[in-house]
């Protein structure tokens, strides 16, 4: 499978990729995006099988990324990790079509999870 | 209107320590140390602010060689690996981290920025019109480490320090 990693921080994406491995998931194909513009367009251009994205981030927020996909028929499975997490946003996310919700800091405990129902 | 803080020190606390359990400690055996000492120097520091129902900052400050050691834990490299890139996205990523999650025991209605990072100690910026209501102040590995909020004054003019 193929999973899209959006977050604007550098060191966020490292952290989630080496706790995707630590869950189990270091065989997937991780592509990553460094603002909601890229993931945007990564996620149309690349197809991936899940988006694991940052809430806050420059050009788009993530939310407006997984609502700009679903108005456009995409209905990619895509999820939050972010350090934000108010039920607001929760509301928000899921009201959008999130299929989840990890609040950072996390373990790759959380990551098992979340992520084995969806990736199996 | 910024309403009274619902966030105070045990707070602090307690989210620097999942910090530290899932990043920079995670086999428990080099936790940050509470001092209390407010005065304690700092080197580099990064912010977030938050507007809306509580409006103000939230400061981590810590000496150059914590930073040091938090990115080479987060980054999982050796120290003396660590580039001084490494150390100011680190330093962005914490602040983003414990400001997220103070943001989410405020009333609803807060917005949080994107993380600013300062290469000098914390001393070096001011935040005009706001004061400091609350601080955790600690020592790791013998480096202090510290995590602060800012709020602002509504109403009230600048003071100069």
């Amino acid at each position: 499978m193929k999973i899209l990693i959006a977050d604007d921080s550098r060191v966020m994406r490292q952290i989630v990729t080496r706790t995707l491995r630590q869950a189990g998931f270091g065989d997937h194909d991780l592509v990553e995006a460094a603002d909601g513009k890229e993931a945007l367009e990564k996620t149309t251009a690349e197809g991936p099988d899940l988006v694991i994205s940052d809430w806050n981030m420059p050009e788009l927020t993530g939310v407006e990324v997984l609502r700009k996909l679903r108005a456009a028929g995409n209905d990619v499975k895509f999820g939050f990790v972010t350090s934000e997490c108010t039920p607001e946003m929760q509301q928000q996310a899921e009201a959008a079509g999130a299929a989840f919700f990890i609040v950072k800091p996390f373990t790759a405990d959380r990551f098992d999870e979340v992520l084995s129902p969806i990736l199996g | 209107m910024s309403v009274d803080v619902v966030v105070n020190e045990n707070d602090l606390a307690e989210m620097v320590e999942q910090v530290w359990v899932s990043y920079l400690d995670p086999e428990g055996v080099s936790p940050l140390v509470p001092t209390g000492d407010e005065q304690q120097p700092s080197e580099v520091h990064s912010s977030v602010s938050i507007t809306g129902s509580w409006t103000g900052h939230v400061v981590y400050a810590s000496s150059t060689e914590a930073a040091r050691k938090a990115a080479a834990a987060f980054l999982a490299m050796d120290s003396e690996e660590v580039s001084q890139e490494d150390l100011s996205d680190v330093l962005g990523e914490l602040a983003n981290i414990v400001g997220g999650n103070v943001k989410a025991m405020l009333p609803p209605g807060c917005f949080l920025s994107l993380p600013q990072v300062v290469l000098a100690p914390e001393s070096a910026t001011k935040y005009p019109n706001a004061e400091r209501i609350s601080g955790l102040y600690g020592v790791w590995e013998g480096e202090p480490v510290s995590v602060s909020m800012w709020q602002s004054r509504d109403g009230k003019k600048e003071e100069t320090a």
